[in-house]
């Protein structure tokens, strides 16, 4: 370990976006984590490097930093006027409605009558993470209702093992680096019915976000019928393929 | 979380080392969220509990120190992380030959454990964290560093490749990075400060408990 001073210290700030990312060499890791002992500051800005990517990843799961952050500013300033012109709009509409007299209201009743009969609004997205190990107890991963179903199921199964560069699945890499290339380059979800084994839907194949995370996002799920189903998450490489994972959905009748 | 800069830190180890109480005491304080970091963004941190081995890793350190087998605060640093290291590839170890084992009760508490391990944020604190980065991003003075921000953590493209497309030196890279984080703690702090820093409350009281439990042990009962 160097000396204890603000330029070592500095040196070893930039190396922290290659620690977390698991990049350091064995005696290169064993002198930062020194550092990482005697300098709450840079065990913080460590914290910061993961909360960073966690939320870049996060982010970008959730479709906010799509083609580029740099579209942020554009699509944060059109929801901003999108919302004070809605604004507008409902004050006016809203305004006429009290000023203006009722011309037909059996139309009016009528059409009231009718909007009761609609559906309960279905909730938009809702996002599930699925764990790699799960339970033992005989229960699905996953239920709900056709009525209670959001408009779009976002499924992030924890599925993706890293290995070493070589496909070797160590916990110390060589050079004592942690293991950081995921086990499939690409990875795709089955929603199977259980009770003839017909597939029902087939995800595209899709690459893991910051190195270990996959996103998939099933439309309308409460249109499915009323049962059980798995969802076979599968790993695929040039010349092989593995079921890396299943979990039981089931959807309940209203 | 402590603030002390990193030379007082080496003057209470030094302190500590001269057989000085009050300065193991400190030590023990100061020590605690670095040996917290190492476990915690070590590469077995998700087969460990980071706070427990905290504490053995600190008991090792202040017995080492009594010892007066190591006669430089910076070798304690070097000492203390070494020990988590291997504490934590200990624990790791044998968590992972459990799991070979087909037993009921280990698959729940495996399967409990990793819970805990994806459950660090929770739907909330992940969309607020999201949050955070994407007005981070937005915030950035130049489309250039939303650029480096984006491709590097992204899409993964290497330092090299970034400073030779972006025209960047490695060291305003390493800049706009340093800039990012700091950005985003400022943020974060404002917004959700427990997704900040480590527990501050936890981090003052669990290494008083540790120096008292080592008082009482070694000039015995009151």
């Amino acid at each position: 370990m160097k000396s204890l001073d603000h330029q070592s210290l500095e040196e070893q700030t930039r190396l922290v976006s290659r620690y977390v990312a698991g990049d350091l060499s064995r005696s290169e890791r064993a002198e930062f984590e020194a550092w990482l002992i005697a300098s709450p500051a840079l065990a913080a800005e460590v914290e910061m490097e993961r909360r960073l990517r966690r939320g870049i990843a996060s982010a970008a799961r959730r479709g906010w930093l799509k083609r580029g952050a740099f579209q942020a500013t554009t699509s944060t300033r059109r929801w901003r006027f999108a919302m004070a012109a809605s604004l507008v709009l409902a004050l006016t509409t809203l305004g006429l409605s009290v000023v203006l007299p009722h011309r037909d209201t059996g139309q009016s009743a009528a059409s009231t009558a009718a909007n009761h009969r609609e559906p309960p609004q279905r909730i938009e997205s809702r996002t599930v993470r699925l764990a790699q190990v799960r339970g033992v107890a005989n229960l699905p991963d996953l239920v709900f209702t056709q009525v209670d179903a959001p408009a779009k199921l976002v499924l992030e199964p924890d599925v993706v093992v890293l290995t070493c560069e070589d496909g070797v699945m160590l916990l110390e890499c060589a050079g004592g680096t942690a293991p950081y290339t995921p086990q499939y380059p690409e990875y795709e979800l089955d929603l199977v019915k259980r009770l003839d084994s017909s597939l029902v839907w087939r995800s595209e194949r899709q690459a893991p976000v910051a190195r270990n995370q996959l996103s998939f996002e099933v439309r309308d799920p409460g249109d499915l019928e009323a049962g059980n189903y798995d969802l076979i998450v599968r790993g695929h490489s040039a010349d092989h393929e593995e079921v890396v994972a299943r979990y039981w959905l089931r959807i309940n009748a209203q | 979380m402590s603030n002390v800069p990193v030379d007082e830190i080496e003057r209470i180890v030094a302190a500590a080392l001269t057989g000085d109480a009050q300065a193991e005491s400190r030590m023990l304080i100061a020590l605690r969220p670095g040996v917290l970091a190492v476990l915690k963004f070590g590469a077995f941190s998700r087969w460990i509990d980071p706070e427990d081995l905290s504490q053995e890793t600190l008991h090792i350190v202040v017995e080492r120190v009594r010892a007066r087998t190591i006669d430089d605060p910076r070798k304690v640093f070097a000492f203390a992380a070494a020990t988590a290291r291997n504490l934590a590839l200990n624990a790791a170890r044998k968590m992972l030959r459990q799991q070979t084992v087909v037993d009921s009760e280990l698959i729940d508490e495996l399967a409990h454990n990793l819970e805990m391990e994806q459950g660090d944020l929770s739907d909330s604190d992940d969309r607020h964290l999201a949050q955070a980065v994407a007005d981070l991003i937005d915030e950035l003075p130049t489309e250039r560093d939303r650029q480096v921000i984006v491709r590097f953590y992204l899409d993964g493209t290497d330092k090299q490749q970034l400073c030779r497309d972006l025209g960047l030196s490695p060291k305003h890279f390493d800049r706009v990075l340093m800039r990012a984080r700091s950005r985003l703690r400022t943020i974060i702090e404002r917004r959700a400060p427990h997704l900040a820093l480590f527990p501050r409350i936890t981090s003052i009281l669990l290494p008083l408990a540790l120096s008292f439990t080592f008082w009482v042990r070694h000039f015995g009962p009151w």
